[in-house]
């Protein structure tokens, strides 16, 4: 296929309309003929098409849970983290980016998790990503997050879920229990009540 | 399919009420191709709905079927997805430009939210485009399958029996033979084996029949159509297209939080994204510099480095406008560049609360001067907003505006407005990176100055300070994962081959009816005739093959072939008056001439 870049955008169309034709015979089901909603929430999309992540809460039952990936990655303070090495714990992995507006309006409610779940056998970790570290640390302050970030502006860590259970859009919440498995996924701004239920309930489950 | 169904549509034209009828008259069916004519043109032609009175709703819904499957409609459908696709490419499209849809929303601010509930700015995924393009291919399919399936019947068949006027036949030819009339017969038959016909002979007759292949490419067009149809169905399922804008040292990964648009197919699900990375590791452009042709672009490359899988090996790709990146059967295309000023923002504080580049989106290419927005959340006492221009060679007008006069970076200006307040972005609701949302900010007291690198704006009343640090450059990326691609290229090439085949091969019957002669020996007749005679010349094929049998049989000639032919005949029809049966069957044949059923021998059948 050949695109002369000075009217890239014209002539990408024809081969466009092609594709189109693909996407309209995908409505054999005569549903409703929608972009993506999942990863519209990115920082360059364009106002129009900005479609919020519609929020999604699963719990997998202990039996049918895929284990996490092991991680290796360093905060944004550049220290190192290893998934692996908080086994025992329940670990909540938060992704986010100072960019979003979702992340912006939940951080509160992580913040205050972390301090409810500081006693407890529960590690709250975020994945900064698509990020830029000046903006991310300033997120951090004004949020009051106490708990470290991985640097994930190239979203190798978002990559790393990618054939378990990918964190479809930002933000997205995981919940990975004391054995390393993937117990339960928020798609979307988590809540206070939501998260904590999830928390508690894997963090119940005897190891 | 059933033959009583293939009865049923044959009768098209009949009132529905009679449909069962035909059904019954089906017994001759299997051998009658007459009545798959007639199917035919039914379905292709669209004359079998002519007069066509539905009765109840089994009858609507038939008729419905014959208008929806009938060739004036299917080209009805391709004409209006044309027409469609029109506002597809005179409107700017999100899945495409989603920074050209935003121009758009600004300069008509009234028309452009009409045009988006109509679809306008994503006209290939419109509900009513589906619409369209589902009837069509309903419409061919309804069409295609069944004259498959007649062709390939047709192709398996064997010769049909000799018509009993031989002289009526577009070519027909009488001789006297020494031999008795079985014996001609059989050296005819013979003869015919040996140069490649199927042969059927009965009492007093051979029929031959050659050019199956014909049969074969009209099967294989149709088939290889429905193939191009399933595969344009198998990438809308399974495909998915995205966009990406990369700044220069930036990466991203093939997931869907990663992607800026991203239109999956129907089946499409997160974990089916081909788990590649991407980094823009730098952007070059030139662009001629002098005469008229000045600020045309020249080149563009973009250096990138990917690697196919989470943790693979980095490979090293020159994307440029011609050769797209293929990794693990996507495409990369490269469809768009701009620049992305860095800043950086001390706030009240004093402490650094953003430091990064900004893509800014192109508003016209011949400068590239560029627009965009600097959010800077993060800062306190107040949240700092800017929104502005980037003037890659700036100079000011006469009019004492500025202005880009060049689209490399030759005299790189920045020109801000400030703001401070609140900029919305903690109430949750997804907002543009590329507009800033200005109703709880004040525009702040700062003398306008384009800035160049390195320079600065202070903000009043020690809000902070914002630097123009310098530039990168981004470059957009379409990324397009389409299964369907290479079946549809293989399904096209054999539609093709298929076409050329059933254009250069051409189905011929020959028929041959001996009798005794009046002075011993035989009266041998010797007819053909074909169809889709494109390419011409089965004349002359058929005078050589008159000789060569006339030859084998040991016959002479016996008057002039038509006027004989009438002596001959049978004697229970007067020699001109053809009967009403021979009127039909070559009216038939000349009815059928638009498709690909050899009527007339078949007709003769059934009686």
């Amino acid at each position: 296929m050949t695109r002369p870049y000075s009217s890239a955008r014209r002539s990408g169309r024809p081969a466009h309309a092609v594709r189109a034709l693909l996407a309209g015979s995908a409505v054999l089901v005569l549903s409703a003929c929608e972009g993506g909603a999942i990863g519209a929430n990115t920082p360059v999309s364009s106002g129009q098409s900005f479609v919020g992540a519609s929020y999604s809460s699963t719990y997998f039952s202990p039996g049918s849970r895929p284990m996490a990936p092991d991680i290796h990655a360093k905060t944004l303070t550049g220290q190192k983290f290893s998934l692996a090495a908080e086994r025992g714990d329940v670990v909540v992995l938060n992704f986010w980016g100072s960019w979003c507006s979702p992340c912006r309006r939940e951080a509160p409610a992580l913040a205050a998790l972390a301090t409810y779940f500081r006693k407890d056998p529960v590690r709250f970790v975020g994945d900064n990503v698509l990020d830029y570290t000046a903006s991310a640390l300033a997120f951090e302050r004004q949020f009051n997050v106490g708990y470290p970030s991985l640097n994930d502006q190239s979203e190798q860590v978002v990559l790393a879920f990618h054939s378990t259970v990918p964190p479809n859009a930002i933000p997205s919440t995981l919940v990975i229990d004391r054995t390393g498995h993937i117990a339960a996924r928020v798609v979307g701004e988590a809540s206070f009540q939501g998260l904590r239920a999830l928390i508690l309930k894997i963090l119940a489950e005897k190891s | 399919m059933t033959l009583r169904l293939a009865g049923r549509q044959g009768r098209a034209d009949a009132p529905a009420p009679s449909a069962d009828q035909a059904g019954q008259a089906d017994p001759d069916g299997p051998a009658d191709p007459g009545q798959a004519g007639r199917v035919s043109r039914a379905g292709h032609g669209g004359q079998g709905v002519k007069g066509g009175v539905p009765f109840g709703l089994g009858g609507w819904l038939r008729w419905g079927w014959r208008q929806l499957t009938s060739m004036r409609t299917a080209l009805v459908l391709l004409f209006l997805l044309a027409l469609a696709s029109i506002p597809g490419s005179v409107l700017p499209q999100e899945g495409i430009d989603p920074a050209a849809v935003s121009q758009y929303y600004a300069a008509h601010p009234a028309l452009a939210p009409l045009l988006a509930r109509l679809s306008g700015f994503d006209v290939f995924g419109a509900p009513w485009f589906a619409a369209i393009y589902l009837l069509l291919f309903t419409s061919l399919a309804g069409c295609v399958l069944p004259r498959a399936y007649r062709m390939a019947r047709s192709a398996r068949q064997p010769p049909p029996k000799a018509p009993r006027h031989i002289g009526r036949l577009p070519q027909a030819t009488s001789f006297a033979a020494p031999a008795a009339p079985d014996q001609a017969l059989g050296s005819a038959a013979g003869f015919l084996t040996k140069r490649r016909f199927r042969v059927r002979t009965g009492e007093g007759w051979v029929s031959a029949e050659k050019g199956y292949l014909h049969e074969v490419g009209n099967l294989l067009f149709h088939v290889a159509l429905l193939g191009l149809l399933a595969s344009v169905a198998l990438g809308g399922l399974f495909g998915y297209k995205a966009n990406k804008l990369l700044v220069e040292h930036q990466t991203f990964a093939n997931t869907p939080a990663g992607l800026d648009v991203f239109r999956p197919g129907r089946l499409v699900t997160a974990t089916d994204l081909q788990p590649f990375s991407i980094t823009l590791r730098s952007f070059s452009a030139r662009y001629v510099e002098t005469g008229p042709q000045r600020g045309q672009p020249l080149e563009y490359n973009a250096r990138l480095s990917y690697s196919a899988s989470y943790g693979g090996r980095l490979r090293s790709y020159d994307l440029q406008v011609n050769h797209p990146l293929n990794v693990d059967g996507v495409q990369v295309f490269l469809i768009g560049h701009g620049y992305a000023p860095e800043f950086k923002v001390t706030d009240g504080t004093g402490r650094v609360v953003f430091d990064q580049p900004v893509p800014f989106i192109p508003l016209e290419q011949s400068g590239l001067t560029s627009a965009g927005v600097i959010k800077v959340p993060g800062a306190s006492p107040r949240e700092l907003g800017f929104a502005g221009v980037f003037l890659p060679t700036e100079v000011v007008t006469p009019a004492g505006t500025l202005a880009s006069v060049f689209p490399a970076a030759w005299i790189p200006r920045v020109s801000l407005v400030s703001y401070a307040g609140n900029l919305g972005m903690n109430g949750g609701q997804p907002q543009s990176v590329y507009s800033l949302d200005t109703r709880h900010m004040h525009q702040l007291d700062v003398a306008p100055r384009p800035l160049a690198p390195g320079q600065s704006i202070v903000l009043p009343h020690g809000l902070g300070t914002l630097t123009f640090t310098g530039y990168v450059q981004w470059a957009s990326l379409a990324i397009t994962y389409d299964p369907g691609q290479m079946p549809a290229l293989i399904s096209a090439l054999t539609a093709l081959a298929g076409l050329i085949l059933s254009f250069l091969v051409r189905r011929r019957r020959l028929f041959v009816r001996a009798v005794a002669g009046d002075a011993g020996g035989a009266v041998v007749e010797f007819g053909g005739l074909t169809r889709s005679d494109a390419a011409g010349g089965f004349e002359a094929e058929f005078a050589e093959l008159a000789g060569e049998i006339m030859q084998t049989v040991g016959g002479f000639p016996a008057g002039a072939g038509q006027a004989a032919a009438g002596q001959v005949g049978d004697g229970g029809h007067a020699g001109g008056a053809a009967s009403a049966d021979d009127e039909v069957v070559l009216a038939e044949q000349e009815a059928a001439s638009d498709d690909d059923q050899v009527a007339l021998a078949g007709q003769r059948e059934s009686e």
